[in-house]
């Protein structure tokens, strides 16, 4: 939270400024006073529900993650302050570090994947004919707008050991021999493997259709220019359309990031965090210890230090926006 | 890489035809649609996600036009604090709000549901109009005030009216979000009879009996269906509401 404070802080000023300009002075005091209360006005209902249903929650969960909240105080309403137990508890756990480590890795393989497909999508549909790019955004589209649960069901029928289509497709391949009885959820890698292409096949949509959007933007008189001088393909690509889509891919990077590290229904419906937990990224194992073991004390202080860590992403976030001219 | 776009996509799409003879295809939607409690659930996602839409819409409504129709001191840092509410983890949220419904009895009702869901919702629907009414010029307000017209009256006779396509693209998010959502009901919701859709989809296994493949599939269809409806209307607001940073993932 500090870093987004310090960044409107430096905007602060010019938008007083801008902001008594406007006012009318003088003549109509009246409205102005008016004018000047209604905004807080319009503002408080929602401001209210937001204060009592997000930020009053956010203290509750630094208050519980003191203390040693469990299944019993669910019922008698008892529990006991702990101090910093719960935070030793889990930084000396090996399995809070295993999955800290297993979610930035996933993370960034999501992130790193979907957005290299998502480039290379893009620039394919610059190239395509009107009826293939039609086709192609509608494909994307469809991807992209099933629900994960759903989505999450389709994967588990299609890698269903037995009968699952894609296990049938890799055996025809005689490459892994027969894979029929594979079972994906039940191997960390073949798990995380399956979880991957979920991911990425409703992400890339949504990176696609916007660095295209950025894509077709671009003056074709530099292309033109570049070809005239002999610029090859890729030297084009780097040298006119990547500077061109820096700001729009560096927003989508982040943004992606921070969604990507929030993946949970996919994790959960796909392997439920398992086997033996080794697919359990911070979010599942936050589940896993508030509400399967009902640890709850301990289950928001992982909380706490996941919300910590995006914090962080989201301060480079709003700093991004406020730089690429959003006018907050 | 156009695989990974359409192979997946073009394998659902032939899955429930595939699996079953095409003269009964129709079964599959019968099984699921008749399957215990489908109609109590999708009773329930309605009630919960309408009453969700219509607090968050009206409330973002009045905020959005605070935060973009008016300059006064602190509004940079409700923005901020917009967004970064937005960003906040699924978990961060879930815990105290369980532990405080708990103890106001509220699990378990479409009550406790909604509020969460509100919670969730309001920042980026605030943040979503907010786009729509920045589009607006700021000589509208300056007619309307000169020809003697009072705040109230400028926000719902001027402004509602021409931001209304911005009301209703707000809403599709909000009803694709509420709709989708399964971590909170899942939580929330012990009970067959108050499951939402999507709690009811992820628990089609029954347990100790061959999952019925093609009803799951059928079930699918029928539950991404509104979704992909909206999100087809939608599709082009989406690309530019999304990258100024609309939606939670």
């Amino acid at each position: 939270m500090t870093i987004p404070t310090a960044a409107t802080a430096a905007g602060e000023g010019a938008a007083a400024v801008t902001g008594a300009s406007r006012q009318p002075r003088g003549p109509r005091p009246a409205a102005s006073r008016s004018r000047n209360r209604a905004p807080w006005l319009l503002m408080s209902p929602a401001m209210l529900v937001m204060a009592i249903l997000t930020a009053i929650p956010i203290i509750l969960l630094v208050l519980i993650s003191f203390t040693n909240t469990d299944q019993r105080t669910l019922f008698t309403g008892a529990y006991d302050s702990v101090g910093l137990a719960n935070y030793t508890d889990i930084f000396t756990d090996p399995e809070f570090w295993k999955s800290l480590v297993r979610t930035i890795v996933f993370t960034a393989a999501l992130v790193g994947g979907s957005v290299a497909i998502g480039m290379l999508l893009s620039n394919l549909m610059t190239r395509l004919g009107t009826v293939m790019r039609y086709v192609l955004t509608i494909a994307m589209i469809f991807a992209w707008a099933m629900p994960n649960v759903a989505s999450s069901q389709v994967w588990n029928w299609l890698f269903q050991p037995g009968y699952g289509v894609v296990n049938w497709l890799l055996t025809q391949l005689h490459v892994f021999g027969d894979m029929t009885q594979t079972s994906w959820a039940n191997n960390t890698w073949l798990g995380f493997t399956s979880i991957w292409l979920l991911v990425i096949w409703q992400a890339v949509p949504f990176i696609a259709l916007t660095l295209y959007a950025a894509q077709s933007q671009i003056d074709p008189a530099f292309y033109e220019a570049a070809r005239l001088d002999g610029a090859s393909e890729w030297r084009i690509y780097r040298s006119i359309t990547l500077p061109f889509l820096a700001p729009t891919l560096t927003l989508i990077t982040i943004l992606s990031i921070i969604w990507d590290f929030n993946i949970f229904n996919q994790i959960w419906l796909l392997t439920q965090g398992g086997p033996d937990d080794t697919t359990a990224t911070l979010g599942i194992w936050t589940y896993k210890t508030a509400f399967v073991s009902f640890e709850i004390g301990v289950g928001s202080a992982i909380a706490v230090v996941t919300t910590i860590l995006l914090m962080i992403f989201t301060g480079f976030y709003i700093r991004r926006l406020v730089r690429t001219g959003e006018d907050l | 890489m156009i695989n990974t776009a359409f192979k997946p996509r073009s394998e659902i799409l032939t899955t429930t035809p595939k699996f079953l003879p095409s003269s009964a295809t129709f079964h599959n939607f019968y099984v699921a649609f008749t399957q215990a409690n489908f109609l109590t659930n999708l009773k329930n996602s309605v009630i919960v996600v309408g009453a969700t839409l219509i607090i968050a819409i009206a409330l973002a409504f009045f905020a959005s036009a605070a935060v973009s129709r008016f300059r006064f001191r602190g509004r940079r840092t409700i923005l901020v604090v917009i967004i970064a509410v937005q960003m906040l983890p699924g978990g961060a949220l879930l815990i105290p709000q369980f532990l405080a419904f708990n103890q106001m009895g509220l699990l378990g009702t479409y009550i406790g549901l909604i509020l969460a869901y509100v919670a969730a919702v309001l920042p980026f629907s605030i943040w979503v109009m907010r786009g729509f009414f920045i589009a607006l010029p700021k000589e509208l307000e300056e007619a309307a005030a000169v020809d003697g017209a009072g705040i109230w009256t400028t926000l719902w006779r001027i402004l509602f009216p021409l931001v209304a396509p911005g009301v209703i693209a707000t809403s599709v998010f909000a009803f694709i979000f509420a709709w989708n959502e399964y971590l909170t009901a899942y939580v929330f919701m012990k009970t067959q009879s108050m499951y939402t859709l999507p709690v009811w989809l992820a628990s089609f296994n029954v347990p100790n009996q061959p999952t019925d493949y093609g009803a799951q599939m059928a079930a699918s269809v029928l539950f991404s269906l509104p979704v992909v409806i909206f999100f087809m209307i939608i599709q082009r607001r989406l690309v530019t509401g999304m990258s100024a940073g609309a939606v939670k993932g």
